[in-house]
């Protein structure tokens, strides 16, 4: 709002020597609100531009976007292109994390079926209800997120009236009253199961960003548009017992000369081992997500 | 008509009623549960005893995946709360959650009160006075509690 951009139609000369003094008021009316506000909405304006959740894309367009960049990156591309098929993007807008596991993890169900896998997941999702409520959180500030979850999970199983096709799957993904609803879900799962092992959590949180465990949980999981980390990752891993693998594409390389591409398995701890990566089975994730630098998008197996 | 934020809008409503925090009230204005009135009370032993302050929240479809808009009414001197009422508390733009309900952020705003952050200040001269000349900046604070009782 205060931004002038160009010289203003009043007179140019008048302009030229009213500008540094009328530049510095501006600058200094201008708070850390305003600030915070304009790059909120400068911030908004950006992301608005693509979808929620893309369509699936063949591996080459991702090689594209980097024809004219890094080496490294190109060759890890075509590492990448003898285990994935394909890519779909997801909107970076802080809860990208948590929307290509809700995208991916719904149309696992779609297409597997798997019935089993669904009682699983929600017994774990009634124990993690359990868990906000002895952690004091009021029922009605999250039962609207669990209902729509548990909504849209029973909805994908087909064979009933309210049975949803993959092209409806992708529609409600990119609506916003059902999207945002489901990652908010995954936000409160996610915050309770921090807050409930915090003392597993404490000192990953303490690299992080050296805040408390309850500053955290308030500042980095629960309001939207907060980015994940590796400690997002874990604590809905664990929740809900299912596993992720993150695929890293940076420019990092070993000295052995060959190109290589590292992934991690979030396995989920067993049982109430304190440590997720004591499990002795191996386990192959199902959600497999691509992580660049500050994004997460979903990845295809061939 | 029934959306899920005015069911939500219920709840909250219900919740405030049956156990509604010490120090603040609030509840929709008739016939429009989007916008609701509330008044704080400042908090015992503080400069604020005493004064009863009167706020609006305004809600949209959006509640409670966005924020309301919370505005002072009664007139206010505070280094976080602007000149037409409106406040600057992180809860309340970018730090916002589902998890607060009208319960919650009426209290947070009722700590702000005695709890500034002079580092984002709305008012630059209750800020600075809160920082350099706190018996002042009190005496300002008990002029303000005074007018709260007269105003309608």
């Amino acid at each position: 709002m205060r931004n002038q951009e160009g010289p203003q139609a009043d007179g140019e000369s008048e302009a030229a020597t009213s500008i540094p003094t009328s530049e510095l008021d501006d600058w200094a009316n201008f708070g850390d609100d305003d600030i915070m506000h304009q790059q909120s909405a400068i911030r908004a304006e950006e992301v608005e531009k693509t979808l929620f959740l893309g369509d699936k894309e063949p591996l080459s367009t991702l090689a594209a976007e980097y024809q004219s960049g890094s080496g490294i990156l190109l060759e890890k591309i075509k590492v990448l292109g003898e285990k994935y098929a394909a890519i779909r993007r997801t909107r970076g807008d802080g809860n990208c994390f948590f929307r290509s596991f809700m995208f991916s993890y719904l149309e696992h169900i779609l297409e597997s079926q798997d019935r089993e896998e669904v009682d699983r997941v929600k017994a774990n999702v009634e124990q993690c209800r359990k868990t906000l409520q002895s952690l004091g959180y009021a029922d009605f500030t999250f039962e609207d997120f669990f209902a729509l979850f548990l909504e849209q999970l029973e909805s994908v199983l087909q064979g009933n009236e309210t049975s949803i096709s993959q092209d409806e799957l992708l529609c409600r993904s990119r609506d916003q009253s059902i999207s945002d609803y489901v990652v908010m879900f995954f936000r409160f799962v996610t915050s309770g199961e921090i807050r409930k092992r915090s003392e597993f959590f404490e000192p990953f949180i303490m690299g992080l960003t050296n805040a408390t465990v309850e500053q955290f949980c308030k500042s980095s999981v629960e309001p939207m548009g907060e980015e994940s980390d590796h400690v997002h990752i874990t604590a809905l891993s664990d929740a809900l017992g299912v596993p992720i693998r993150v695929v890293y594409l940076d420019r990092s390389s070993c000295d052995s000369g060959g190109v290589s591409v590292n992934h991690h398995d979030f396995v989920p701890a067993v049982g109430d081992l304190p440590n997720a990566s004591s499990s002795s089975v191996t386990v192959t994730p199902f959600i497999t997500l691509l992580y660049r630098p500050g994004h997460y998008d979903i990845l295809y197996l061939k | 008509m029934s959306t899920p934020s005015r069911k939500r809008l219920m709840r909250d409503f219900k919740r405030l009623q049956q156990d509604p925090p010490a120090g603040i009230s609030g509840a929709p204005q008739d016939n429009n549960i989007m916008l609701w009135n509330a008044v704080i009370f400042g908090p015992d032993d503080t400069p604020w005893d005493g004064g009863t302050f009167k706020l609006t929240l305004q809600f949209t479809e959006d509640y409670p995946n966005k924020p309301p808009t919370v505005r002072f009414v009664s007139r206010m001197f505070h280094p976080n709360i602007y000149a037409d009422g409106s406040i600057c508390l992180d809860i309340l733009q970018n730090q916002w959650s589902p998890i607060y309900d009208v319960a919650a952020i009426l209290t947070s705003i009722q700590s702000l009160l005695c709890d500034p952050n002079p580092n984002s200040p709305a008012n630059s001269e209750a800020a600075r006075m809160f920082s350099e000349n706190k018996r002042e900046y009190n005496r300002r604070v008990r002029e303000i509690v005074e007018q709260s009782w007269t105003a309608d």
